[in-house]
């Protein structure tokens, strides 16, 4: 199955996260909280999978567009 | 066999010959993909027994493809949902690939004159491969086009309403742009022209999915409302959609039985968090104030930023305007202004009261923002809601920052504002404040900083906007929709007997 790039719609930083390697997520399930913009935002997973990867680590700023996690659909 | 019997069976072969499409050996291989024909989806979308063919008879005006052109590509006629009559278009990709042709460009002319003069939703169910080759070519067949001159002229007399089930293009394309409703069958391409004539124009390949996939009109383009798996869901959709409108603007929306609210008041205190740095997801707020089960979300995945809904109040049709905090803290960007711009149309059209619940941080600023026009799409989403002549009531339900306040139905920009305890309104962080008009920060200089700020801050809650009426109330959340239901009897239009003034139902919405 086709890879999905969870990418971040804000540019913050990583402050959680609530998801591992392997997980089996659901749509919309929380995979990360951002910081940003003195809010709390959480990162949705756009479709249901598997994480195959979390291209980011707890405390990293990122930018608008930057990648976030890999699911495998 | 009497003269009459002979005339009989000859007319009952021609109607076969029209009913059976482009073959049984092609609609076999559709049943076995598991696409509906172009009729049986007009059987599955209109009440049964109801629909009434015009043009059957139709085929092809070139005489060598008369007997291969049942019907010319597109099945037309009349039927209804739910007891209204409404107008069909329904491509027959089977013949001809449901291309456009000199006959029945005449039939969908029929179609839309007698819809808008009649006063019925019309219907566009689309699977076509676009303009007929060789029938367009050269300057006498494309000089035949464009007879009428008000064929794209969208004055939204009645609803429009578009599903994409195969292939989309050339008219099936145009008039997806201008309907107020769009679904899209998963697997299926909207674009202008094919993925095929587009790589032999730019001589490369194209993939149908980043030509006119689902995933660009659902996402990126906001053209599509809905992406579904299957035909009946797509149908399905288009009837939900219709029974929130009325069959043209000179009646009001449909009513329903009045239901409970979605959810018990005191739910909404779980909703939404007081604490401002936590997010939820406004669609659960909208849920809970509504009728039960009442509310239909547009654009879900588009400029989530902003969501907008049908629903319904006491049994009458509303249009939710909302901030969501779960996307980007709630900041209007580019794609929110525009989905809220075409909602608003669709709501001024067609008499649909606006609701607006406010918690933004404001309007989303950046480098990306300016590139996509944001300052331009923040002047036409206010000239859109001071145009819009429907009753238009606001809440601010926590944060309500700068221009975006206004945007938000803010002071006179909306009919009656209320603020929940909550609110918070300003128009800017003071911490940021300090920064840009004295260019101190909390680290360079703490005490400074801290002074400076004490002298900048302004009280920003619900009492200070009440104290000069910018807010008209101080709403308990809890009663939140006995308020609105309240303020939507206030503000009737009575002397116009609800019926708004439609400035805003030319506005072109393919953003």
């Amino acid at each position: 199955m086709a890879d999905i790039k969870i990418e971040s719609e804000i540019t913050g930083t990583v402050w959680k996260i609530e998801t591992a390697v392997g997980n089996r997520v659901a749509e919309d399930d929380v995979l990360m909280i951002l910081e940003s913009m003195k809010m709390e935002i959480p990162v949705l997973a756009t479709d249901a999978g598997v994480v195959k990867s979390i291209e980011v680590e707890e405390g990293a700023n990122i930018a608008e567009g930057q990648s976030l996690v890999i699911l495998e659909g | 066999m009497s003269a009459y019997e002979k005339i009989l069976a000859e007319h009952e072969k021609q109607k076969a010959k029209a009913l059976g499409m482009g073959g049984e050996k092609k609609l076999a291989a559709r049943r076995e993909a598991g696409r509906l024909n172009a009729r049986e989806r007009i059987d599955v979308i209109f009440d049964e027994g109801t629909f009434v063919e015009t043009g059957m008879f139709v085929t092809s005006h070139r005489p060598e493809a008369r007997d291969r052109s049942p019907a010319d590509g597109k099945v037309t006629g009349f039927g209804k949902i739910d007891g209204r009559m409404a107008g069909i278009v329904s491509c027959d990709l089977t013949v001809l690939g449901a291309s456009s042709s000199l006959n029945n460009v005449k039939k969908m002319g029929h179609m839309r004159r007698t819809a808008i003069r009649n006063g019925m939703p019309l219907i566009f169910l689309n699977e076509t491969s676009g303009a007929r080759i060789p029938d367009t070519m050269g300057a006498q067949g494309t000089g035949a086009l464009g007879q009428d001159p008000t064929q794209f002229l969208r004055d939204r007399e009645i609803p429009y309403v578009s599903a994409c089930l195969g292939p989309s293009f050339g008219t099936g394309t145009w008039f997806t742009m201008l309907s107020d409703f769009v679904v899209m069958r998963k697997g299926a391409c909207l674009a202008v022209s094919s993925p095929r004539v587009t790589s032999l124009a730019i001589k490369e390949s194209v993939d149908p999915e980043e030509l006119g996939g689902w995933r660009l009109h659902t996402e990126k383009t906001g053209i599509v409302d809905y992406a579904v798996d299957t035909d009946e869901e797509a149908l399905e959709l288009v009837r939900k959609f219709l029974s929130y409108l009325p069959s043209h603007c000179d009646e009001l929306p449909p009513e329903a039985e009045p239901r409970e609210a979605g959810a018990d008041p005191e739910k909404i205190l779980e909703i939404v968090p007081p604490e401002r740095q936590k997010v939820y997801d406004v669609r659960k707020l909208i849920a809970a104030i509504a009728d039960k089960d009442s509310v239909f979300e547009l654009k879900p995945k588009f400029g989530k930023v902003a969501t907008t809904a049908f629903a319904r109040m006491n049994g009458k049709v509303v249009g939710f305007v909302a901030t969501n905090p779960m996307f980007k803290a709630g900041a209007l960007d580019p794609d929110g202004c525009d989905k809220i711009i075409s909602f608003l149309v669709m709501c001024d059209s067609f008499h649909i009261p606006v609701l607006i619940l406010t918690d933004t941080p404001g309007f989303l600023i950046g480098i990306e923002g300016e590139r996509r026009k944001a300052p331009g799409k923040i002047m036409n989403f206010m000239t859109a809601l001071q145009m819009c002549t429907v009753p238009k009531i606001s809440i601010v339900t926590r944060k309500s920052y700068g221009q975006a306040y206004l945007n938000m139905g803010g002071s006179r920009n909306s009919d009656e504002m209320g603020a929940w305890p909550t609110a918070d309104v300003g128009f800017m962080d003071p911490n940021i404040g300090v920064n840009v008009v004295y260019g101190v920060t909390a680290e360079s200089d703490p005490q400074k900083f801290e002074e400076l700020k004490a002298e900048i801050t302004r009280d920003s809650s619900a009492y200070d906007l009440a104290a000069i009426y910018s807010a008209q109330t101080v709403l308990d959340p809890r009663e939140t929709r006995d308020w609105l239901l309240d303020m939507l009897e206030v503000h009737s239009r009575g002397r116009s007997r609800g019926f708004s003034k439609r400035r805003l139902a030319s506005w072109p919405t393919t953003f």
